[in-house]
């Protein structure tokens, strides 16, 4: 397989872009904690990954056509759209109503899952990074500062609960995604039915997050009642399921994290679409969907080669789903003996 | 019965024997892979001059339409050639598959915000099953078995090409012709009359005054 | 005191019906199961087979059956949905008495209480006015078990005359058209039967809403290059692809076989070989088609008279073929004439007692054919013995233990007890499985009938409107909560299994007839400890009859996936086609042609009434609907009545489809949307009857039943139709996704 030269140099740019913030975020690697290097090369890599996808995914006609038409849209009556995007970033993105409607097991194992992952990052990238971290106020040991970069900002005592809070956030995150990921797991194995669309990066991808939160919580249980025994041989084991894990990222189902989005670029689609024209069934006259989307359609289909051209002149794809049914039948039963 | 890998069933979709009973809408609400959530079609052709109903299924494009317009790449065919429900954390919610199906197959279920479709009941196929719908239609519409069962029962030919305008589709799923010798199905073929424009004689009974 | 105890409406709303959607736990929960069990569907006499996922004592899903073979896995929507009826929130768990004070209309009371009180009730009704004014209705929803102990039960237990059974409105006119001419009532074919046949006839019966999993049998058939042929006063499903369609106005059925049986004797397509050695009185049936002419019958069926010649070439001149009837031709005040009429025809052709061969009822009620067979009918004992039959009564009371004497006579059939409750004969009423305010004919008589007992009692798993107002109700089992056996409409006895057992304070019927039975001093008769013993003793009750389980086992039925009556002794391998050789079931072997002259229907159109009514069922809806309108995605699929018309009856009246019109006979009146489709004759229009109350299709039906079968003329009623104020839509609702469109 040969790679899409346009991806690389976009995951190039994505390459540089980390390795420039890094610089700048720590200082010029004042801040840079040399420990967390592998979790470095390992985001890196994802980085590249992940922009280079992205960058071929969104050139696929039906992907660059959505793409186009969702800032169209967006910009069309931009005051509304920018008025609109909070609540639906809370919706479509964070709380995910969709699938709650789908199953509240299936929402709720997400939404653990979701925010966990979400805790970490924050927690985690920024640390590798070098934009994130702690100093000890004065000479006082249980008192910290948390610093962006080279700017301090809020105080707090380690003793604390927010400081605990702080102190065991990646706890917390791992708790999270282990509850979540035995929801999910308990959900797969009871259910012949999901069993069989299962996918083997369905399997990866809860794989990998139960490794890198089993990993991370052994470290916390070998400093806390192990006096630290184990400690290095669990860290480079954790370390090693981060980077694998971050490299996993571009190629498996978790690259929907970055797709996702995409959708609030339909929202945006079907709307300007709705106050549109409709288009109209060329069979039984009804509207059926926008003028716009089935316009686009055509266009697209010879692009991935398909020409629903109509001899005597038209087009197919101007009938509506339901006369295509229909007509099929009519046709079929027309070929076999003619009734109907 | 179960079949075995070598068995190779095949669905056959008879569109001309529906009774429009509906088994199927319900059957399909089982499926394993999308409880409560019926994927098949069934359709009143038109209810005033006609009892004929038309039921579809997912007929499994060799080179799916809907996956080849789906911007979120969310549309997969399994090796042997089962075109899926779109990955759930894919989609999208953007409906083309919905509209470019030739066939007028893929569903927008709303409340997820997601294209489900029929996926011939994988949870039952991959054990060796008919899928639900082909299982329960009492008049073998939807069939599911072995070619040589379909030749040794059923008259009619096998039928897996249509076209649409000048796009000719290949699919894994059968549809029944009398002849093969026409190619084809072409959905928009003119089709022909029958005794049924006048059940009752009527016309008739007007010439004979 | 069988009055509503609250309005109709916060009876609804206390019991139903409410619809079950889902399995218990939602779709969600996951398909963990602790067993399947093998039984069979509720919902119509092909009894076809399923398996029932359970889990905790619910019933969870279904899986087909592949290896039974009469469906092989398939089930109409029904059957699919069969199971949302366990677990549902109207199930009734507890005995309750008639309470206006109490909320919903009923209070639960202990089992002692009801017991004692429908006892109590029982003794005082038939000391103050005899036995015979407590009657008991019965229904072919149960079993062959329980349908035996009601008549034993009613006959000894309740010590009754007036025992009957809702099969009176169902599969009367086949039973006694068939015992007439062929000495026995049971369908003379396996289905396997249908596919070796070159002609299939289908005369008065919508079998791709009715009896679904048939189609695939006639579609055998024509695979092999059978015609069929479809006679129907509406363009049916099964009819869309047929070969000859015959219109068929309502009531006049016979008048169509008369004349192609003129046909069949005018150009001598007859198996004269067969008529001389194994008929009599063909005579009589010559003799009676005399002036029967095609042009004489076109007339009359409105069927051209080249069609109706077309029928009989194919039908004449065809080695093999089979007429299948079933309530569109029987529901008549010559309902019996119209069995006659058609098994003349097979009689004529040779057309009995060989593969693809014979002339059929499809038997309509679940276990329609075995309930019909032991005892519940009003003259009949185990075996489809004659109860006035000195010989079958010694028989039976030897098996009972009883005297002959014992035994009560011949009682009344069930349009007939109806009316003597109206008339204030009959005062007392146990019913089980029969809820005959929907399916008897003139609802609003019925109604007032029921308002006039002084005590009514039912057992009943759901408050049925009948239910809604009795006395005391005594909560009973569902089909899936008690085991035993059924016979479907080929005559092939299957085994029900239970696969959970009876919520709450329910019991199983049985139970509740014994303990009933114990009360009222006649335990002595009522020994068995389950059903099987029940079984054991209708063998043996049946042996020598008829309708001969002797033979039959549970484990045979089991193993064998059916056993075909009559099974004279052990180890006999039962009989799936009957009359081989052309022996038929009378004393001498020979079946009998019956002169069938013909007749109009009771009522008949005028300037006042000028439009046929003739009703009937929907695919999603099962009889008087107390099962399937409470289930969510059946009731979807026909939520109510609509009234089917011809565009030409529409246009005449100024209706267009989705107006709503006031469809009116002698009787009552019901307005309902008009659906208009060029599918029904434009003389005809047709409501289906599964609803309740201002809903009721039998609002309009006439009472008069046949002299012979009384069965009433369900299928035959004059009415006048006019435009009410108001539209819905009546389109169908798998047309409204694409409107709603992906939006």
């Amino acid at each position: 397989m040969s790679l899409d030269r346009r991806g690389v140099i976009w995951g190039l740019v994505g390459v540089a872009v980390t390795l420039a913030l890094t610089f700048l975020g720590s200082d010029r690697l004042v801040w840079f904690d040399a420990a967390l290097l592998g979790y470095l090369f390992g985001l890196i890599f994802a980085v590249f990954g992940v922009v280079y996808r992205y960058a071929v995914w969104i050139r696929r006609p039906p992907t660059a056509m959505l793409n186009r038409r969702g800032w169209d849209a967006f910009r069309q009556r931009k005051a509304r759209n920018v008025a609109a995007l909070p609540s639906l970033v809370a919706t479509q993105l964070l709380t995910q109503g969709f699938i709650r409607r789908r199953s509240r097991t299936r929402w709720f194992a997400h939404q653990l899952v979701f925010w966990g992952c979400i805790l970490a990052a924050l927690v985690t990238f920024p640390l590798t990074l070098g934009l994130l971290h702690f100093e000890s106020v004065g000479q006082q040991a249980d008192r910290y500062q948390v610093f962006i970069s080279r700017v301090g900002t809020l105080r707090f005592d380690a003793a604390s609960t927010f400081g605990w809070l702080i102190f065991h956030a990646l706890d917390i995150a791992a708790v999270l995604v282990l509850a979540g990921v035995f929801i999910f797991l308990r959900r797969r194995l009871r259910d012949p039915g999901a069993m069989a669309v299962e996918r083997s990066g369905d399997f990866l991808a809860l794989a990998g997050l139960f490794a890198v939160s089993v990993t991370g919580l052994f470290l916390t249980v070998s400093s806390k009642w192990l006096e630290g025994r184990f400690y290095s041989a669990l860290n480079t084991i954790h370390a090693l399921t981060v980077i694998l894990g971050l490299m996993y990222l571009p190629f498996g189902k978790l690259f929907h994290i970055f797709q996702r989005p995409g959708n609030l670029g339909v929202v945006y689609y079907k709307r300007a679409n709705d106050e549109g024209p409709p288009a109209v069934c060329r069979r039984c006259g009804l509207a059926f969907a926008s003028a716009q989307q089935v316009a686009d359609l055509k266009e697209v289909l010879p692009q991935v080669g398909f020409d629903y051209g109509m001899d005597g002149g038209g087009n197919y794809q101007d009938t509506c789903p339901r006369c295509r049914r229909v007509q099929l039948t009519l046709a079929q039963s027309a070929r076999v003996g003619g009734f109907g | 019965m179960r079949y075995g890998i070598d068995d190779s069933p095949v669905f056959v979709i008879d569109q001309s024997r529906c009774i429009g009973c509906e088994a199927c809408v319900q059957a399909c609400m089982e499926c394993g892979t999308h409880r409560g959530q019926s994927l098949i079609h069934l359709e009143r052709i038109d209810q005033a001059t006609t009892t004929q109903t038309a039921p579809m299924v997912c007929m499994h494009c060799e080179d799916p339409t809907c996956a080849q317009v789906c911007p979120a790449d969310a549309i997969k065919q399994t090796e042997d050639g089962i075109v899926q429900s779109a990955l759930k954390p894919r989609c999208i919610g953007c409906s083309n598959c919905v509209l470019a199906c030739p066939f007028g197959v893929p569903k927008y279920i709303a409340d997820f915000d997601q294209m489900m479709k029929c996926d011939m009941c994988t949870d039952r196929t991959s054990e060796g099953y008919a899928p639900m719908c082909a299982s329960v239609c009492p008049s073998e519409a939807l069939w599911y078995g072995t070619i040589e069962k379909f030749n040794e029962t059923r008259s009619g030919s096998l039928l897996r090409d249509f076209m649409f305008g000048r796009q000719e589709v290949r699919t894994k799923v059968y549809t029944v012709v009398d002849e093969l010798g026409a190619g084809a199905l072409d959905v928009f073929a003119p089709t022909r009359s029958h005794w049924l424009d006048d059940p009752f004689g009527l016309e008739q009974e007007a010439l004979d005054g | 005191m069988a009055k509503l105890p609250l309005t109709e409406q916060q009876l609804i709303e206390a019991y139903g019906p409410h619809l079950n959607e889902a399995p218990p736990g939602g779709w969600d929960a996951g398909l963990e199961i602790d067993r399947v069990v093998n039984t069979h569907c509720c919902f119509c006499g092909q009894q076809c087979g399923i398996k029932l996922k359970v889990r905790d004592n619910a019933v969870v899903g279904f899986e087909p059956w592949y290896e039974f073979p009469f469906n092989e896995g398939k089930l109409c929507p029904k059957g699919v949905k069969r199971y949302l009826q366990g677990s549902h929130p109207d199930r009734l768990l507890h005995p309750m008495e008639r309470d206006p004070a109490a909320p919903g209309g009923f209070r639960q009371v202990s089992w002692d209480h009801a017991l004692d009180r429908v006892v109590g009730e029982i003794r005082r009704i038939q000391q103050t006015y005899g036995d015979d004014a407590f009657a008991m209705l019965s229904g072919v929803s149960l079993t062959n078990e329980k349908s035996y102990l009601v008549g034993k039960f009613a006959r000894l237990g309740l010590h009754t005359a007036n025992l009957d059974y809702n099969g009176r409105y169902c599969m009367v006119s086949a039973g006694a058209g068939s015992k007439k001419a062929l000495g026995v009532d049971r369908s003379p074919n396996p289905w396997s039967d249908i596919p070796l046949a070159d002609v299939v006839w289908i005369a008065g019966s919508n079998v791709a809403e009715t009896f679904p999993i048939t189609t695939s049998y006639i579609w055998r058939a024509r695979d092999r290059g059978a015609k069929l042929i479809v006679q129907d006063p509406r363009v049916v499903p099964l009819a869309r692809t047929a070969d000859l369609f015959l219109g068929v106005r309502p009531g006049t059925d016979s008048a169509l076989f008369g004349a192609v049986l003129h046909t069949l004797i005018r150009r001598d397509w007859l198996d004269h070989e067969f008529v001389d050695a194994h008929t009599l009185d063909f005579d009589d049936a010559v003799a009676a088609v005399a002036d029967m002419t095609p042009r004489w019958a076109a007339d009359i069926t409105g069927v051209p008279a080249a069609r109706i010649e077309q029928a009989a070439e194919w039908w004449g001149s065809s080695a093999t073929g089979m007429l299948l009837h079933a309530r569109g031709i029987e529901q008549h005040t010559k309902g019996v004439d119209n069995v006659l009429a058609a098994i003349n025809l097979g009689l004529a052709t040779g057309k009995f007692g060989k593969p693809g061969c014979g002339v059929s009822t499809i038997t309509g009620q679940g276990n329609g054919q075995g309930g019909r067979e032991h005892g519940h009918k009003c003259d009949q004992l185990p075996g489809n013995r004659d109860i006035s039959n000195p010989e079958h009564r010694a028989h039976v009371a030897s098996v009972w233990g009883c005297d002959e004497s014992e035994i009560p006579g011949k009682g009344i059939p069930a349009q007939e007890i109806i009316e003597a409750i109206h008339a204030g004969k009959i005062k007392g009423l146990l019913s089980i499985c029969f809820n005959p305010l929907v399916s008897s004919p003139d609802s609003n008589f019925t109604a007032a009938a029921l308002d006039r007992l002084e005590f009514y009692s039912v057992i009943e798993f759901f408050l049925s409107e009948t239910a809604q107002h009795a006395d005391v109700v005594l909560p009973g089992s569902l089909h899936e909560e008690d085991e035993g056996t059924a016979t479907s409409g080929e005559g092939r006895i299957i085994k029900i299994n239970a696969a959970v057992e009876p919520p709450g304070e329910a019991h199983l019927d049985w139970q509740i007839l014994l303990d009933i039975a114990e009360r009222l001093g006649k335990g002595k008769y009522f020994p068995y400890k389950n059903t099987q013993e029940i079984f054991e003793e209708l063998r043996l009750a049946s042996a020598g009859g008829t309708a001969d389980y002797l033979g039959a086992t549970w484990d045979r039925i089991e193993n064998e996936m059916g056993l075909f009556w009559p099974i004279p002794e052990i180890g006999h391998p039962g009989t799936p086609r009957l009359f081989e050789g052309g022996r038929f079931f009378h004393p001498d072997g020979k079946a009998r042609f019956h002169g069938v002259p013909f007749k109009e229907s009771a009522e008949v159109v005028d300037d006042e009434y000028p439009v046929w009514l003739t009703t009937g069922r929907v695919v999603s809806q099962y009889l008087s609907g107390t099962q399937t309108r409470r289930i969510a995605g059946l009731v979807a699929q026909y939520p109510e009545p609509l009234c089917e018309m011809h565009p030409q009856l529409a246009e005449r009246i100024g209706v267009t489809d989705g107006d709503i019109v006031t469809v009116t006979s002698r009787r009552g009146d019901i307005t309902l949307p008009a659906r208009v489709v060029n599918t029904i004759r434009p003389d005809t229009v047709f409501i289906p009857y599964h609803w309740p109350g201002a809903k009721a299709a039998n609002q309009l039906t006439n009472r008069a039943v046949d002299p012979i079968s009384k069965m009433p003329e369900f299928k035959v009623a004059a009415v006048r139709i006019a435009r009410s104020p108001g539209h819905v839509e009546t389109t169908d609702r798998r047309d409204l996704e694409l409107h709603e469109g992906p939006s």
